[in-house]
Parts: C-alpha cells; sequence; structure tokens
C-alpha cells in the first residue's frame, strides 16, 4: 500500500513499483537510489527486468560540495537504456531543481519511459511539472482525479515550448 | 507599444482566476501560509509592516495614457490615493486588501496590465532604458528584444521556483540608463561588422549583501537565438545554483563561485544543445510582428528649432532651469524627452498621487503621443513632445508640483520604501531623503554641484541601490536604533562600480552634516568641469575619509 | 520570520498582520485579535511571555492571521510602548505620513 495518489498520463494507476533501500533486497519493480545505480551497475544489467531510480534534489552526503546541489541528472546518461522509470525527488515545492532535470531527461537525453514527480508535489506545480515532461504523479491521497485535472487546465496556452505538446505562442502565432 | 492580442488576454484573464482561487484556497484554509506566500509574491503581493503591498508590472518602464490612468483609478479605489515608483520600473501600492486583489487584477487586465512574477524566485519584470525609441543613435528600440524576453518568461515553467529572484534588464544605447551590469542578466544590442543586430550579454550583476558587477558571457549573440542563449543561462543556474543559503543563491554568487571561465564553458555547452534543437530560435515573422509595434510613432516632419521654445525660456527663468536641468534631445527634430522628477524638495522619492498620475496621463495624451515612460531612478518621462509645447506642458507640470528642475542632481534621489513602510527594513530610507534634499533645497547650488546621484537603502537587500551611488548610504540597525553608513564612488552606468565604505557608520542626527561634509570635500577638490564621481576617481577615498572622521 | 524581542526584555506582547487585509494587529486579554497597541496584553517576565504567544497562535490562527511573533515593551511612566523604531512604526504608521495608517484615527 501506499499513502498516494499515482496518476500516470492523467488517469488513476495502480502503483506496481516500490521504492527499495539501498541494503535491501531487490523486488520486480524497484526505485533505487543514483548511488545503488552506479555502484551496481553490471549486477543491474546482468540481472535484466524492471528497474526505476530516484533522482535526489538534496544532496545530504554533499558529494557534490559544501553548496548541496542535489544530484546531476547528467549522471544517468550511461543507464538510461536499463531504466523504465525515474523518479525526480522535490524535498519540499520550493526546490525547483527538478523541473531542469526532467527537461535535460526528455529532451536532451531523450528518456521516454515513466517520469515522475515524488515528494512535496502541491496543487499549484502539476501544470508547470507537466510541461517540463512529467508524466506520473504522486499526489496526496486525498487529491482527486477532477482536481489534478483543474489545476492542469487553469493557465489555456503558453508562451514558450518546453517539454509538452504546446508550442508557445511565440513559435505559434501567424502559423 | 506592444498590444495584447487575443492570447496575451486571454493568458491575464486565465491568470487572474487562477489567483482570485488561490486567495480563496488561502481564506478557507485549503492553503497554508507556507504554502500560500510563494504564489502571491509571483503575483505581486507582499506583506509590509501595515498592510499588503502589491506591486504591479510595468514592462520595460512603458505606459500608454490609458495605463496610467488606470494606475490613478487603483490608487484612489483600492489604496490610499498614491503610488510608489520603483527602481524596477514597477509600482507600488502600499495598503491593498487582499480580498479585494483579484477585482483590482481584473481592473488591471482591462488595460493589459498585471503584477505576474513582480516578485519571487522567478524571472521579473524586464527593465530597459527610459529614453528608448526617443534618444538619438540608438542601435536597436530595446523594448522589441524586452517584450520577446517577457512573453518567453511569462509563465515559464521550468524557472518559476529558481533558487531566487532573476532580473533582465536591456540597454540599446552606449549610455546605459538601466544598470544593467547590476542585474543577473544584462543585455546590450549591438551590431556586428556585417550589419546584423545582436546582444552582448553580462551575466551575474546584482546588488545585496554581496554586491558583484556583471561579467561579459558572450559578446554577440544572434538575433534570432537569444531566447535559446538566456534558456541556457538559466538552466545552469536552476542546476547548480546554491538552495542551501537565501543569501548565496543569486546568480552572482554562482558566478563567483563557480569561476567566470566555468560558467562560460557550462553555459555554452548547454546553449550548444538548446541551439542545436533549434525549439527556441524565435521565428523572423514574430520578431517583424513584435517589431512593428515599436516602429516610431507619427512624428510630424518639424523645424529643429522653435522661437516660441526660446522666447518662453528668456521670458520665464524657472521654466529655463527646467529645460537646462530636465529636458534631453530626442532623436526627431522640433521634440524634446522631458523628465518629470517625482523628487520634489521633501517629498517621497518615487511617490505620485492619483491626481498627479491623472496629469500625466492627460499630458501624455494630448502632448507624447500616448506615451509615459518610469525610470529605474524613480522618476517618469514624457519621451515625445514638441518644442512648441514644451512650456504648456511645464506650465502643468508645475501647477501640479512635478516641474522640480532636478534631474540628475543631488536631491534627486533613489530611496527604497525603508522601515516606514517595509518588512524588512533596519532603518528608515525616507525621512533621510526629505532631510537631505531640504538642507540643498536651494537649486543654484544643487546645479553648482553638478551631477550627484545619492542611493538610499534601508537595509543591505539594497533596494535603494546604495552600492551604486556616488554617495550611497546604507541604515543599519544596532540595538533598535538607527545608524547610517556611507559609502563612495559607485555607478550604475556603463561605467558600472561599486562603492567604498568610508568607516564607521553615523547616527540619525549626524549624518546630514556628514553627507554635507562629502560634499564640500568634493567642492574644494574638484577642477574645472570635474563632476563627484570624477573627483572621486581622481582623488580616492582618503581625502573624505579625513574630512568625515578628524 | 525575524524575531523582534531583545534577549531578556521584560516586558513583551504578541502581534501579527490580519490575514484579509494585513492590519497590524495585538493579542488582548480576552483573546481576541485588536487594532490598537494600547490594548494588547502585555507580558511580565519570558516564561509569561511564551505563555502569552501559545495563546495567541491555537491550531487555526492561520485563519485569522499571519506570522504571530512577540516583542520588547518599555514601561515608561503609566503606560507601555514598544521598544525597537520598527513596532514603533507598526504601531502608528509611516513617519512619513502622519495621515496614513493608525496615528490618522487617533
Amino acid at each position: 500500500m501506499t499513502d498516494y495518489h499515482l496518476v500516470i498520463d492523467g488517469a488513476t494507476t495502480p502503483e506496481t513499483w516500490s521504492y527499495i533501500d539501498d541494503d535491501a533486497p531487490l523486488n520486480d519493480a524497484p526505485i533505487i537510489s543514483l548511488g545503488r545505480l552506479k555502484d551496481q551497475a553490471d549486477a543491474l544489467r546482468a540481472r535484466g527486468g524492471k528497474l526505476g531510480v530516484v533522482l535526489q534534489a538534496d544532496d545530504p552526503d554533499k558529494t557534490r560540495g559544501k553548496t548541496s546541489m542535489g544530484e546531476d541528472v547528467h549522471e544517468l546518461a550511461p543507464y538510461l537504456d536499463m531504466l523504465s522509470l525515474v523518479s525526480i525527488a522535490f524535498p519540499i515545492y520550493r526546490n525547483g531543481r527538478g523541473y531542469s532535470a526532467a527537461r535535460v531527461l526528455r529532451q536532451e537525453l531523450n528518456f521516454t519511459g515513466e517520469l515522475r514527480a515524488s515528494g512535496d508535489v502541491l496543487y499549484d506545480q502539476w501544470a508547470m511539472m507537466n510541461r517540463c515532461g512529467i508524466n506520473a504523479f504522486e499526489l496526496a491521497g486525498d487529491v482527486s482525479l477532477e482536481t489534478f485535472k483543474t489545476a492542469l487546465g487553469e493557465l489555456s496556452g503558453a508562451y514558450q515550448p518546453a517539454a509538452d505538446q504546446q508550442r508557445g505562442a511565440l513559435w505559434a502565432r501567424g502559423k | 507599444m506592444y498590444r495584447y492580442d487575443e492570447f496575451d488576454h486571454k493568458l491575464v484573464a486565465d491568470r487572474v482566476d487562477q489567483f482570485r482561487g488561490q486567495v480563496e484556497r488561502r481564506v478557507s484554509g485549503a492553503l497554508t501560509e507556507d504554502q500560500f506566500k510563494p504564489l502571491r509574491l509571483m503575483n505581486g503581493v507582499y506583506l509590509q509592516l501595515h498592510a499588503y503591498m502589491l506591486r504591479v508590472a510595468i514592462p520595460y518602464g512603458t505606459l500608454r495614457s490609458e495605463q496610467m490612468r488606470m494606475l490613478a483609478h487603483i490608487a484612489r479605489k483600492y489604496d490610499r490615493g498614491y503610488g510608489h515608483f520603483t527602481t524596477r520600473q514597477n509600482i507600488q501600492y502600499n495598503w491593498p486588501a487582499l480580498d479585494q486583489i483579484p477585482d483590482l487584477l481584473d481592473e488591471l487586465a482591462s488595460v493589459e496590465m498585471h503584477a505576474i512574477q513582480t516578485s519571487g524566485n522567478c524571472i521579473r519584470n524586464v527593465t530597459s532604458d527610459q529614453y528608448a525609441g526617443a534618444i538619438n543613435d540608438e542601435i536597436e528600440d530595446p523594448r522589441i528584444i524586452s517584450e520577446i524576453i517577457r512573453q518567453w518568461s511569462t509563465f515559464h515553467p521550468e524557472f518559476t521556483y529558481l533558487p531566487r529572484k532573476f532580473k533582465i534588464a536591456v540597454t540599446g544605447h552606449v549610455n546605459d540608463r538601466a544598470a544593467i551590469k547590476l542585474h543577473d542578466i544584462g543585455i546590450v544590442v549591438k551590431q556586428n561588422d556585417a550589419g546584423e543586430v545582436g546582444y552582448e550579454v553580462h551575466v551575474g550583476g546584482g546588488q545585496g549583501r554581496t554586491p558583484f558587477v556583471a561579467k561579459k558571457m558572450n559578446a554577440f549573440v544572434p538575433k534570432a537565438k537569444l531566447l535559446a542563449y538566456l534558456e541556457a543561462v538559466m538552466r545552469v543556474y536552476n542546476m547548480l545554483g546554491r538552495r542551501d543559503n537565501s543569501y548565496k543563491a543569486r546568480i552572482k554568487i554562482l558566478v563567483h563561485e563557480t569561476g567566470e571561465d566555468e560558467m562560460r564553458r557550462l553555459v555554452e555547452a548547454e546553449f550548444a544543445k538548446i541551439d542545436a534543437s533549434q525549439m527556441l530560435t524565435v521565428p523572423q515573422e514574430e520578431i517583424d510582428r513584435i517589431s512593428a509595434y515599436f516602429a516610431p510613432p507619427a512624428f510630424e516632419t518639424l523645424p529643429a528649432d522653435s522661437d516660441g521654445f526660446t522666447k518662453a525660456q528668456t521670458a520665464d527663468a524657472d521654466f529655463a532651469r527646467f529645460v537646462r536641468a530636465n529636458v534631453v534631445a530626442h532623436k526627431q527634430a522640433g521634440y524634446a524627452i522631458v523628465n518629470i522628477s517625482l523628487k520634489p524638495i521633501g517629498g517621497v522619492p518615487g511617490d505620485a498621487t492619483d491626481a498627479q498620475m491623472d496629469v500625466i496621463a492627460d499630458l501624455a495624451e494630448h502632448y507624447s503621443l500616448d506615451e509615459v515612460r518610469v525610470t529605474h531612478e524613480q522618476n517618469l518621462v514624457l519621451p515625445h513632445v514638441q518644442l512648441d509645447d514644451l512650456k504648456t506642458v511645464y506650465d502643468v507640470l508645475a501647477a501640479n508640483q512635478l516641474a522640480t528642475a532636478n534631474l540628475g542632481l543631488i536631491s534627486d534621489q533613489i530611496a527604497c520604501p525603508g522601515l516606514d513602510y517595509c518588512n524588512l527594513a533596519n532603518a528608515r530610507s525616507i525621512p533621510l531623503a526629505q532631510e537631505i534634499s531640504e538642507r540643498f533645497a536651494d537649486l543654484d547650488r544643487q546645479y553648482d554641484i553638478g551631477e550627484l546621484k545619492i542611493k538610499i537603502s534601508g537595509c543591505i537587500n539594497a533596494c535603494g541601490h546604495h552600492h551604486v551611488g556616488h554617495i550611497g548610504i546604507l541604515g543599519v540597525d544596532k540595538k533598535g536604533t538607527e545608524f547610517y553608513q556611507i559609502s563612495l564612488g559607485g555607478a550604475a552606468d556603463e561605467n558600472a562600480a561599486i562603492g567604498q565604505i568610508t568607516g564607521r557608520a553615523f547616527t540619525e542626527e549626524d549624518i546630514v552634516d556628514a553627507i554635507e561634509t562629502v560634499v564640500t570635500t568634493y567642492t574644494d577638490l574638484r577642477t574645472d568641469g570635474e563632476r563627484f564621481i570624477d573627483t572621486y576617481n581622481r582623488v580616492g577615498m582618503e581625502p573624505f575619509k579625513e574630512r568625515l572622521y578628524d | 520570520m525575524a524575531q523582534h524581542a531583545a534577549k531578556g526584555a521584560r516586558f513583551q506582547a504578541v502581534t501579527a498582520n490580519r490575514l484579509s487585509d494585513g492590519e497590524v494587529v495585538y493579542w488582548a486579554a480576552d483573546n481576541r485579535w485588536v487594532e490598537g497597541f494600547s490594548e494588547a496584553e502585555i507580558a511580565d517576565g519570558a516564561d509569561a511571555a511564551e505563555a502569552l504567544l501559545a495563546r495567541a497562535m491555537p491550531a487555526d490562527f492561520e485563519a485569522y492571521v499571519l506570522e504571530p511573533y512577540l516583542f520588547e515593551v518599555l514601561e515608561d511612566a503609566s503606560f507601555y510602548k514598544p521598544a525597537s523604531v520598527r513596532e514603533t512604526i507598526r504601531a502608528a504608521g509611516p513617519t512619513v505620513r502622519l495621515d496614513l495608517g493608525k496615528q490618522a484615527g487617533a
């Protein structure tokens, strides 16, 4: 059981994945840390099967220096062929690093699997996350699908292209 | 001027509805204050000492007369009969009620205005040269690319929760009146050897606790690629900017800690990827469409001189002084640029009443081809006034306490709202500006002192630009009492520089005398024709220090 | 949110801004928010101040006000006054516009 309401591509969807601690055994649809992915890459590749990873926006171990920049999305590049899910963690909604991570994954690393938002994922951010290429949302348990769809439709258009289908007014006018 | 199309109108209306819903969710308890705060900030709603404050965007400082009239109406209906023009070319209202702000925003939207992204950790209102389209020797009207940037940055899904706020300024002239080197990104319109127009991009300037002059990141970005370049800068910043300490979260700190060369490498690498995708290359038809809005207005063909204008100056010495101080040459023969000082002696810098705003709107409609500009030095401009109309315009301004002839002089000070209004301030700014302006009230003395920019901030956030004042004043709090620190030698123009602190701070009682000491030190030491900043740059800090602390 | 009470302050009161219109309010002895500083309950000593703040912040306080906090008050002859310039200005209004704020009605 999860305590969130999972919405994928605009539909309520049962959770088939689980977040697995670094020292716990894998199940058949595990979401693991970037650290474990890098450490055990060869074994994981040999194992085959479904694999997901969670990308942290905070870096508690300060592996990238004192400035706590979070995990680097580019480090996923060598492993993307093994991954069918990337979960981008938003430790607090004000930390917007994950929006760039999502666009880099979709538009520069051409990741086509499930891209989800986990953590502090709130009403007023869903539409922007969606535009950045996130297609799966771990919503608070009491959020209805209807509320989710309302949030996504609050703004009727966009000025700029991102990782969704909208061209952006600067490009679409006169076309 | 740019006019909204159906798409622009709809999006602003959507945003008002969205904010109305957010206010309702806050009042109903569905949102906590912690959740609501960034949402209200992104609509320009702050909480100050006495009430909420609403900051309305004036993109690149350009207004039509009907928009100025709406600002007056809002001051009357939703506020206390006045507004405060800011260093970011915006206007702030100090007393709106939260539950009335959605209605206020509806009214603003009816004249193509809004408060979108006037606060919050997002890309803020783009600022520019107040003389755009009116001054000679401009490479291109900077409002064209400013409008393109405004649209690109509005509701940008990737850059709405940045590490910290982000400010972009543009100039199209070699004389920088937009302080572009003190912005997160500063853009200078340039022409290359082939005659093509593009942009020199400076990154990492800013004031606040740790001031920096921006570094030149790219000497020439072609016109159609500027958004791709800006998106690259923003992405590098959003991914690598610090989020552990809000005082170290601006891009200036990232540039400083990463190093200019490494920052350039990171930006260029990202730029190459975005540019290759072509997705942010703005179509020529859209550039042309937006450019057409900023085509020169319908100037009349007039002689370069006006007898009536010349005679009026001879007949009216006050008018002649106004012309000398506040009127600037226009690119079009027979026209002039008229600066309206919002710094009357003893007044609140940047404040205008609803009645004054209405008067200025009328003047713009009848005598300035419908346009008004807001300057980052908290004054207003009628950009296109015929020489033959100057005296009439002056008389109306004078009758409404709007004709103070002090542009660029010691009483034309920038001051933040300070502790009279602001939640962050440590000391008051406005009373100090008032005392200084009263001490130097004599205009002849001001003309003798010449160009001298005093800038006053009530705390280290530096909204009053004290770091870049020729004389900067910073208010500090010592155990609940106000003290004021002086810095000298700052500049916000094309020779941007951060001022140096003179030494220990002065009490409220002593600070105006100290400023006078600085000024007399300058007048004693200057050579013929030397401005304050020239003398300071020649003689340095020591002579001033000696006189201040003897 | 900055705290404005000096360490070791003897007298303190609780202030906040009202949610609907941002008006400066104070917590009064009869357990409600009032607009005038003169009606504010004054706590004597650190323990009393903490208790006062706790009373001003019941579970649903955010439905009425923003960011309540303690600030130092001085005893001056027969009445109390805010200790800092900041709280003096909040209690009265802008010093540059005596026609605005609470001082205007006084």
